[in-house]
């Protein structure tokens, strides 16, 4: 099976790799941290920390890009096509086929995320470099070449691998377009979801609230996988909050799997 | 895939089990969350951090794209200041925007320490400079300590407010006295509480102020401020010499000076020129018959200063 | 051995978009498959031919009836292992060559390294791609998708293969190689399952064949032993003949057709044996030029037995709703 779900993976990473778009999210992103060196220099002090927010933002939108639309065309693309054909009268089952797609686009996301983290500390080292003294300024409350922004990067790759999860359900069963609706509507609505949670303060019904409230423990909570603030800020974040906020992530991601399986075990490929 | 969930015959996994599978994983997810956020929160980066318009029901569009807004906001905060403050007179200098701007920033980031900082320098900036709005100079730097209560440079900003610009010196003794109640404030705060509460406007503890600042500031801006204040000051001492010779002028000859020509028998070489490089100018009406020059960079004086001139004599 | 059986397989698939109705595009199909066999699905388009396939690949799953591959149920590991498909004008992956796509996919059959790259380059040179293997495959025409397809059915060795449509897309020459390869596999002892609406194709290749139209099988057996595709006559053409040499067979010609130059097609019914007729021509100093039988197409008889379903649209039907 490991094979099998290997060989799927390494195989939607290698289509990533020769896909032109992809690089050209990429290399935007990177000249876009780059770019940040310049918007630095437009303020008042605080140059790092415009470079660092502009840098963990940049890494977040393009990964957002990223999985949603490689995500959405994960599984479509191959039915719509018709080669998933030739793949599933292989050894290959339906449920190895679903985890290899998902594997194959994490490994895609976890390179760019790798790219861009590189890109942001490459022009962090290249400001301190320039102007040693930038460090040392007191307006600035992180250190500039702080490794904790790796936090914030890591928590920002499992929060990509939730919405790819999100993506590649939706994928089993509905159009591109629609996925990438549905997907980056769950996106938004996942920032939102502490109000959910608390939606009954603010509406009337109790009907309204108690829907509000099943919306969500149903919806991915995104909203704690972004530290940034805190990561630009140089605010510490336990390391337990990480390992929980992961492992929520990892299990919202293994139910999603698990019924994007169920869906695509029963599809006719007409 | 070995084990109970593969039905060998069909290479099927069964769906009950990944049904149920599913929604124990969902399950597990939930509790951590809820677990998460129970025990381990972060501490909060304030709760109206993605509502616009400070916290109005506006809707949330940040999206965790906070920061990022923050900084444009920011950016846009520094562009309305001196867009306005280079416009030529008699363009629109109410800095309307500038608190509105301000406030969306500290909003959208509750911790962007610069915002608050230099943004209370701008709002107490009296016109037409800035606004001279120091209530919202005060508001601002009372909202960046309710984000971050450890912050002894708000209260201490706070503090020179009241000092310099509103001449409140019992405010701003309360507001350095506060400051330097927060752990990891200075040692100077403390002495700073208690002069400016004893001698409160004295040009002496003024220049200690500002040279403190001078000497601990980490940016430009503040310094080359903080350089014109003392500057200002040393005009006031000037000045102050200025106006003894001016009423011993007016003793001798009964009427005040017309030029400084005038004076030279009292001891004045030439013309007296402030740091700038710009004349005093004579002005009877002026406390002590001098003044400053309303052409001069050093120019207006700030009215806490102003009201300062001829009691130099009284610093002990 | 049965290779392949199939018992009362229905498919019905639901059509229309508010009132979703059952449309049986499968109906009722029992076969039987021996091992060794090559066994040709023909039908007109939408006869049912590649519903059945997909049935047996499990890439749809039948709504009753039972399926065994080589005594398996579809979907069985040991028949993803030993069984091969090529579906109807495949495509693969842009992104890949031809090279790489059958490397991937030999890889899914736990084939590694040395031997992995040998049964690539073994495959590719029997369905004759040459330095094409190293093209990307957006850039590849149909005829070689097709090629590349067959190969990749081809790479574990199967013991059964299923071709849906293998010459579509193809040139004479492709035809001429996919018919070579075909008989090579029946020579290795492969069953091979193919689909066709060409009798011509079955007809070179078929031990047997199923005739579907409108999602029933209407006839299976051996081609020569269906009474569709008797003889019906013999086509004559002879040379140097006269009206008189003509008249001398009599009421033995159905039908005479003057060529010109002396040249007459002459048709002769089945029961006749159109040897006597030759050596009677002959003996008049006719020349033989050419003498064929005369049997229905496959195109006549879809074209009969869609006729004789009255009623019914020429592909598929409506369940009546219950």
């Amino acid at each position: 099976m490991a094979r099998v779900v290997g060989l799927v993976a390494y195989h939607v990473f290698k289509e990533s790799v020769r896909d032109k778009v992809l690089y050209n999210l990429v290399l935007f992103a990177v000249l876009l941290i780059g770019g940040s060196y310049l918007v630095g220099q437009l303020t008042a002090g605080q140059d790092i920390k415009i470079i660092k927010d502009l840098g963990l933002a940049a890494s977040s939108l393009f990964g957002l890009f990223i999985a949603v639309f490689i995500g959405v065309g994960l599984v479509w693309k191959e039915v719509d096509r018709r080669s998933v054909y030739n793949l599933l009268v292989k050894p290959v089952r339906r449920h190895e086929f679903i985890l290899g797609k998902f594997l194959g686009l994490a490994l895609t996301l976890l390179v760019n995320i790798a790219v861009m983290a590189a890109a942001l500390y490459a022009v962090l080292a290249l400001m301190s470099w320039l102007r040693p003294e930038i460090g040392r300024a007191g307006g600035v409350e992180a250190p500039v070449l702080d490794p904790r922004l790796l936090k914030a990067f890591g928590l920002l790759y499992a929060q990509l691998l939730v919405v790819t999860s999100v993506a590649l359900f939706f994928s089993t069963f509905a159009g591109p377009l629609m996925s990438a609706a549905f997907t980056f509507g769950l996106y938004v609505v996942g920032h939102f979801n502490e109000d959910l949670a608390h939606f009954e303060d603010v509406v009337q019904s109790p009907a309204a609230g108690w829907l509000g409230k099943a919306l969500y423990y149903l919806l991915p909570n995104l909203a704690p996988f972004d530290v940034k603030l805190a990561a630009v800020h140089g605010r510490e974040v336990p390391n337990l909050y990480c390992a929980l906020t992961a492992g929520y992530g990892l299990l919202y991601i293994a139910a999603m799997l698990a019924l994007a399986v169920v869906i695509f075990q029963r599809r006719d490929f007409k | 895939m070995a084990g109970g969930g593969t039905d060998d015959r069909l290479a099927r996994v069964r769906a009950p089990i990944l049904l149920g599978a599913a929604l124990a994983c969902w399950a597990g997810a939930v509790s951590l969350g809820a677990f998460r956020d129970a025990r381990h929160a972060l501490p909060p980066v304030a709760d109206d951090v993605l509502y616009l318009a400070g916290g109005a029901a506006a809707p949330r569009l940040a999206l965790g794209f906070d920061a990022i807004l923050a900084d444009v906001y920011w950016i846009r905060s520094i562009q309305h200041f001196g867009s306005t403050r280079r416009a030529k007179a008699g363009a629109d200098k109410s800095y309307g925007l500038l608190y509105p701007l301000l406030d969306l920033t500290t909003t959208l980031d509750p911790h962007f320490s610069i915002a608050y900082r230099f943004g209370s320098i701008f709002l107490s900036e009296p016109y037409p400079n800035g606004p001279g709005r120091t209530d919202q100079a005060i508001a601002l730097l009372e909202r960046g300590l309710a984000a971050d209560p450890k912050k002894w440079q708000y209260a201490h900003d706070a503090g020179f407010v009241h000092y310099w610009w509103r001449g409140d010196y019992r405010a701003a003794a309360e507001w350095f006295e506060r400051a330097s109640r927060i752990d990891g404030a200075p040692w100077w705060l403390t002495s700073m509480a208690a002069t400016t509460l004893a001698q409160g406007g004295d040009r002496r503890s003024s220049r200690h102020l500002w040279q403190q600042l001078y000497e601990s500031a980490d940016n430009d801006w503040v310094k080359s401020n903080a350089r014109l204040r003392l500057a200002q000051l040393d005009a006031l001492d000037q000045m102050d010499a200025l106006a003894a010779l001016v009423r011993r002028h007016t003793e001798a000859r009964g009427r005040p000076p017309y030029s400084w020509r005038e004076l030279a028998p009292f001891g004045l070489r030439g013309v007296p020129l402030d740091s700038s490089g710009t004349p005093f100018e004579l002005d009877a009406t002026a406390p002590g018959g001098v003044r400053l020059s309303p052409g001069s960079s050093l120019s207006p004086l700030p009215p806490a200063l102003a009201g300062q001139q001829g009691r130099a004599g009284q610093a002990p | 051995m049965l290779a392949l059986e199939t018992d009362r397989l229905t498919k019905d698939y639901a059509v229309g978009f508010w009132r979703r109705r059952p449309y049986r595009a499968l109906d009722g199909l029992s076969l039987q498959v021996e091992a060794g066999e090559v066994f040709g699905l023909l039908g007109p388009n939408g006869a049912g031919k590649t519903t059945t396939l997909k049935l047996l690949m499990e890439l749809i799953y039948p709504t009753s009836g039972r399926i065994a591959i080589l005594g398996h149920p579809p979907g069985h590991p040991e028949v993803r292992r030993r069984a091969g498909f090529l579906p109807e004008a495949p495509y693969f992956y842009d992104y890949l060559t031809a090279e790489e796509l059958l490397s991937y996919f030999a890889g899914l059959f736990g084939l590694r390294d040395g031997a992995r790259r040998a049964r690539v380059a073994a495959l590719l040179d029997l369905v004759g791609i040459g330095g094409e293997r190293r093209l990307a495959l957006r850039k590849c025409s149909k005829g070689m998708l097709q090629r590349v397809g067959l190969a990749q059915a081809l790479l574990n060795e199967p013991d059964l293969v299923f071709l849906d449509e293998p010459m579509s897309g193809l040139d004479p020459l492709g035809r001429r190689d996919v018919r070579a390869i075909v008989l090579g596999l029946r020579d290795r002892g492969c069953t091979v399952v193919f689909s066709s609406h060409i009798l011509s194709d079955a007809e070179a290749l078929c031990s047997r064949v199923g005739i579907l139209v409108g999602g029933r099988l209407v006839a299976a057996g051996r081609l020569s032993d269906m009474l569709a595709f008797e003889v019906e006559g013999w086509e004559l053409v002879m040379a140097g003949l006269d009206e008189a040499a003509l008249g001398a067979l009599g009421s033995r010609v159905r039908r005479a057709t003057p060529l010109g130059g002396g040249r007459y097609a002459i048709e002769l019914p089945p029961v006749d044996d159109p040897d006597c007729a030759v050596a009677g021509l002959r003996a008049r100093g006719g020349r033989l030029v050419s003498l064929n039988p005369m049997r229905a197409t496959l195109e006549d008889y879809f074209v009969r037995q869609v006729e004789a379903r009255a009623g019914g649209p020429a592909a598929g039907r409506t369940v009546p709703e219950r």
